[in-house]
């Protein structure tokens, strides 16, 4: 363990910690319920992200992970692994790379359970504050997609259970459909203002709900 | 003015909903279901607009798309006026406001019009640049001018309130038009479960099925086109779209359309629910394969005064007649050369109004229709054309002669027909933009007079584009289309029978693109091959005399087909008359390129909703809010907004920019330093990469210590710097530049996929994960130690070393590294708890009056101690030995590293090369232009060899003068002598060559 660095970013005392939405501002017309909403968004801030790295033809490296995640590694990219009730996904987003997504404040320790299941030539990267996760659901959010990114997201090319890396408006997002009409985005930190005002304003002419 | 030209019954208008609009300032009624030029035809208005060029009264001539004359300004506000509209394509609405874009003070009356009658003679095409030639230095003032009195109307000068967007599309098939073949395409790759999407350009679905005499399966055409539309509505995967212009047609099956969403509503778009929307969607789809049902559309005849208004399309008369309830005058002439233009006198017959005589060029005209008119005792006067038109602002009669179409002659005596409305037919034209778009050549068809496709790879054409003119041929090829595209992508298609209809016995036509005049056709009254630009047959000749003789040529000389149309209606007539006078075939003298758009669009609806505050992303830090609370002022770094300077009270930029110097130098500041990019490297080989990566050594670098790099593309120019700690022996932080991050990760990525994958080594962007908080002065170890929980003494915690530890309770990794020469921590934490931390440091930084500083007084701290910042001190062309820098390159590394065999070249190695200096005004209070060149002597004589320029200036506060960066020849042999500058406003500065570091150069401020 000691030829790298882990690092436990969260504090053992109370601090408020801030989704990179803090900052932004509701500039479109919003419903105040979702009834009758064409759209609703909502965030899931401050979960737990981590990438990891890896040889996917390694059996060790495999079995490892699965051990370590209670998960099997998805090994192309399509449907992502998931555990609903306990919160914990991955995804395939490169030959070599995975997405791991855990209930807030896991990470260290699912980095932890990782290191010790893995063995080789790895890699385990905490970027929980690097990114937040956007629930768009609805019966226009197909259409909210469309309207933001150039992916071809119908049922047959796109099942529920399927994840993706794309662009998303000038941006990129992490696309994830996880009911008919329910999606999940990961976006980046630094673009997460933009991404969410560019959402508002595609949502709007359906009506929109932003769940807070 | 009442509508006088309405038709008691018939058409698909509604005649209980009349709507009223203004055209040119007067109040008009039409009918729901109408366009705008039907009805303006319905009140009997003649004159719509005045002629590009020549400022001739024009009317009505066309249906559609092809409309060259009737181009009308929209718009009842300012903000609203949309120039160039087709008044065949604007749907009418109520309140619906019109003007004609030419024509002053008025079209009925036109002073330009003057110069046009006069110009028969005196406007040749080339007129303005024969004219205006001498002298050349009044070019400009004639163009003011020329250009006032050209132009298809204005653009508004207030800004569009309108929203525009774009939606993406995948689909199996997409069917461009939704006439008879692409109703059957659809149907037939809808029912065999494509993913479909049928756009049509129209109000309504249907195409000439709208307009038709025929029956399908024994009903009105229409009815079928009710059923189809009707159908495909019901399946999931069909997508209809309606007024949806299919305007570019791009590589791979890649096709823009243009759906006009409010335009048929009013002339800005009213909202919907209670919520805005946009007026046009710009659909980008993603076709496996495109069906092709754009139809053809008809050629008009060339002959004299042929845009006299009244004369008109053939199928255009029947089409406002059938589908509009509009008949466009009261007694007709019909022109043709072919059966299907028949139809235009049965259905002015059948309206009840007088059909004077059908002039049919062919000897021996039969067929059903022709048959058909003759029952109606329609007089038929064959072996003859119109050969021109009488009247000034409405047709008064037509002169009809016989015709020898290969002897391009008259033949024996002409006579007048009395009429008010002449249609022509001259054949018709597959609508093949689409399959030109992408550049393949249109292919020449003589059995159809026509250019068909040249095939474009995944797209068919079905139907009228495809020469498959009657409607049996056109639903059967659509059909077709539609099952062989589906099975093309991958379903399994079902054929689909298709309806019954009735054959219809058609004579052969007759090719005839100029009518021969009694005059020859320099001589003879304006025949007019493209109404838009004006052109003429004779201005056509004259240009293929005067050399132009390539059809791009004459397109360029004559403005053929360079219209708003794209010379719709023109282009075939004038290539085929090009042709004949170079006594060439059509297919020699070859066709013009089209190019999208097919119809003129908003570019609104090309940014969509990329503009204004969603135009380009905005980068924020997680520390935004407290910099928007200290009142910052941002700036652009990249996408990144950073704060610039925090003024204080009323301060001006110079003196915050000063304050914030003197706080750091004297006290502590606190810079936020997010932005930099940070990428995280693990792996045993980590440390071998780093070493190929960097011009520095990486060998001996032990965790806990951190290290400054330079990397160099493989020319051995800079590329970038930043500094990179060893968090353990496999583990490394790495930071770059703010605006090299996402390169230096790809580039990172590039080395190691395609050179050295054998290195076991991970990197990935840890950029938004951490936020970086800069503390920086003579205080900022006092600041430090309230709020970490470690021992940061000089000896616990030396300089380029870093720590972890909690930092306001929130855990941290300090980085001791300066970018000011001052005692410096930099602070990461995880982005989240960023705000909570940068609260507590102010909290606890009042009593040292922490003062947060921006991008502007680092630039300032940074230079006085020398330090470059890549892409300002560098520009890709400066090696690390240029900077001064040799202290970090590592030329005794024993495995070579990116860009070091390029550092060993004679051109790297000369010693005269542009070398980093400081500048030092002899003048302190002079501050130097950034980009100003250096030059050596001060007396200004030809040439003045220039030495090198200003990268970096400011004034500084610690030294009381301004100071400059900048790259020199041969600078670091310079230092002391004088060169000179020169400055904006022509005055020259005087300044000393220096060492680039003016501040602390033995750098004993950080080492404490």
């Amino acid at each position: 363990m000691s030829d790298v660095a882990t690092f436990n970013a969260h504090p053992a005392v109370a601090v408020q910690a801030e989704s990179p939405l803090a900052i932004s501002r509701i500039t479109v017309a919003t419903l105040t319920s979702a009834q009758g909403a064409g759209v609703c968004v909502r965030e899931h801030a401050l979960l737990g992200h981590l990438i990891l790295r890896g040889r996917a033809a390694d059996e060790g490296f495999r079995a490892g992970v699965e051990v370590a995640l209670g998960l099997p590694l998805p090994l192309k990219m399509g449907p992502v692994s998931r555990d609903a009730e306990r919160g914990v996904s991955v995804q395939w987003m490169s030959p070599d790379e995975w997405l791991i997504v855990v209930p807030q404040g896991e990470d260290y320790a699912t980095e932890a359970r990782l290191r010790e299941a893995l063995s080789g030539h790895y890699a385990v990267m905490q970027v929980s504050g690097a990114q937040t996760v956007l629930e768009l659901s609805g019966p226009s959010a197909l259409a909210v997609l469309m309207k933001s990114a150039g992916y071809d997201f119908h049922p047959r090319n796109f099942p529920v259970g399927k994840g993706v890396s794309t662009t998303l408006a000038k941006s990129t997002a992490v696309i994830r459909r996880v009911g008919e009409a329910q999606w999940e985005l990961i976006i980046r930190r630094s673009f997460a203002d933009y991404l969410y005002r560019w959402l508002l304003d595609a949502s709007e002419e359906y009506g929109v709900f932003v769940a807070r | 003015m009442s509508q006088r030209n309405r038709l008691g019954t018939g058409g698909r208008i509604d005649r209980t909903r009349p709507l009223s609009f203004n055209f040119n300032g007067v109040s008009l009624q039409g009918f729901a279901g109408d366009t705008l030029a039907s009805a303006l035809l319905a009140n009997g208005v003649d004159v719509v607009n005045r002629s590009f060029k020549y400022a001739r009264p024009r009317g009505v001539m066309a249906a559609g798309a092809d409309e060259p004359n009737a181009i009308v300004q929209l718009g009842s506000t300012e903000a609203g006026q949309v120039p160039n509209v087709r008044a065949t394509q604007q749907a009418l609405y109520n309140g619906l406001v019109a003007k004609s874009t030419n024509g002053w003070p008025n079209v009925d009356r036109d002073v330009m019009g003057l110069l046009g009658s006069l110009g028969g003679q005196f406007m040749p095409p080339g007129f303005y640049y024969k004219t205006f030639m001498t002298p050349a230095s009044a070019w400009p003032k004639y163009e003011q001018y020329i250009r006032k009195a050209a132009g298809l109307g204005r653009s508004p000068v207030e800004s569009d309130p309108d929203i525009y967007d774009h939606m993406n599309h995948h689909c199996d098939v997409l069917i461009v038009g939704a006439g008879p073949s692409g109703l059957a395409a659809a149907l037939a790759a809808g029912r065999s479960g494509a993913r479909v999407i049928l756009c049509d350009e129209q109000e309504e679905m249907g195409g000439s099925l709208l307009d038709s005499r025929e029956s399908i399966d024994g009903s009105p055409a229409a009815e079928w086109v009710a059923t189809v539309l009707a159908e495909l509505a019901t399946l999931p995967d069909v997508l209809l779209l309606a007024r949806t212009t299919a305007n570019g047609y791009h590589d791979h099956n890649f096709v823009t359309l243009h759906e006009r969403r409010t335009e048929h509503l009013a002339d800005l778009a009213p909202q919907a629910n209670g919520r805005r929307q946009s007026r046009a969607r710009m659909h980008k789809v993603r076709a496996k394969r495109v069906v092709l049902a754009t139809g053809a559309l008809e050629r008009p005849l060339v002959y004299g005064r042929n845009d006299v208004p009244g004369n008109m399309l053939a199928g255009a008369v029947s089409t406002f007649i059938r589908r509009y309830g509009v008949i466009p005058g009261k007694t007709l002439v019909l022109s043709t050369t072919n059966d299907h233009g028949y139809r235009a006198a049965l259905d002015w017959h059948d309206a009840g109004r007088t059909v004077v005589a059908i002039v049919d060029a062919r000897d021996k005209p039969d067929g059903d229709l022709v048959a058909a008119a003759r029952s109606r005792n329609i007089r038929v006067i064959s072996g003859s054309a119109v050969i021109e038109a009488q009247g000034k602002k409405r047709v008064t009669s037509a002169v009809v002669a016989a015709i020898d179409i290969e002897g391009f002659r008259v033949m024996g005596s002409t006579q007048e027909l009395g009429c008010d409305t002449i249609a022509s037919s001259g054949g018709y034209s597959p609508v093949i933009h689409l399959a030109a778009h992408t550049g393949r050549r249109p292919v020449w068809r003589e059995d159809l007079f026509g250019f068909v496709s040249g095939g474009v790879p995944g797209q068919i054409a079905a139907g009228g584009v495809n020469g498959r003119w009657s409607l049996r041929d056109a639903l059967e090829d659509g059909f077709e289309a539609g099952a062989r595209a589906a099975a093309e992508a991958g379903l399994n298609a079902v054929t689909v029978t298709p309806p019954a209809v009735a054959a219809v016995r058609e004579g052969k036509a007759v090719a005839l693109y100029e009518v021969p005049h009694t005059k020859p056709t320099m001589r003879a009254p304006k025949q007019f091959v493209d109404q838009q630009n004006d052109v003429t047959a004779a201005g056509i000749e004259l240009a293929t005399r005067e050399g132009f003789e390539s059809i791009e040529h004459v397109k360029r000389y004559t403005g053929l087909g360079f219209g708003t149309d794209q010379g719709k209606l023109g282009n075939i007539n004038g290539m085929a008359i090009a042709a004949r006078v170079t006594k060439q075939t059509i297919p020699e003298t070859g066709t013009t390129v089209f190019r999208p758009n097919y119809t003129p669009i908003a570019f609104g609806a090309i940014a969509g909703r990329h503009c204004d505050e969603l135009f380009d992303p905005r980068r924020y830090t997680a520390l935004h809010a407290s910099h928007l609370e200290r009142g910052a002022k941002f700036e652009e770094v990249g996408q990144w907004m950073r704060p610039w300077y925090f003024p204080r009270g009323t301060e001006s930029m110079h003196d915050a920019v000063q304050r914030e110097c003197r706080a750091v130098r004297e006290g502590v500041g606190m810079l936020d330093a997010s932005t930099l990019g940070k990428i995280e490297i693990q792996g045993k080989d980590a440390r071998e990469f780093l070493n190929r990566l960097y011009t520095n050594a990486w060998t001996k670098l032990e965790p806990g210590k951190c290290r400054y790099g330079l990397m160099c593309k493989d020319d051995g120019m800079v590329m970038d710097d930043g500094v990179t700690a060893c968090l353990a022996e496999n583990h490394f932080h790495m930071t770059t530049t703010t605006g090299g991050a996402a390169g230096v990760l790809d580039w990172m990525e590039l080395w190691h996929q395609t050179e050295w994958p054998e290195l076991e080594v991970y990197f990935n962007s840890t950029t938004d994960n951490w936020v970086a908080m800069t503390i920086t002065g003579p205080k900022a170890r006092k600041l430090l130690a309230e709020v970490a929980d470690i021992d940061v003494s000089a000896e616990a915690f030396p300089y380029m070393d870093w720590r972890e530890a909690k930092v306001a309770g929130v855990p941290a990794r300090i980085f001791r590294i300066s970018f000011t020469g001052e005692l410096s921590y930099e602070i990461n934490v995880q982005a989240n708890y960023a705000m909570h931390v940068c609260k507590a440091l102010f909290e606890k930084g009042a009593k040292y009056d922490l003062t947060p500083y921006g991008t502007e007084t680092m630039h300032v701290l940074r230079a006085e101690k020398g330090f470059v910042i890549i892409g300002q001190e560098t520009d890709g062309s400066v090696t690390p030995e240029d900077l001064g820098m040799q202290w970090c390159v590592g030329y005794k590394k024993p495995y070579s590293w990116i860009g070091r065999r390029a550092l060993s070249r004679p051109d790297t190695r000369r010693t005269d090369r542009k070398q980093l200096v400081g500048l030092k005004p002899l003048d302190p209070k002079v501050v130097l232009q950034e980009g100003a060149q250096i030059v050596l002597e001060k007396e200004i004589k030809i040439p003045m060899p220039m030495y090198g320029h200003v990268t970096s200036s400011y004034f500084s506060p610690v030294l009381g003068h301004g100071f400059a960066l900048a790259l020199l020849k041969g600078g670091s042999e310079r230092m002391g002598q004088t060169v000179y500058l020169s400055s904006g406003d022509g005055s020259l500065h005087a300044a000393e060559v220096v060492s680039p570091v003016f501040y602390d150069p033995k750098g004993t401020r950080h080492h404490v």
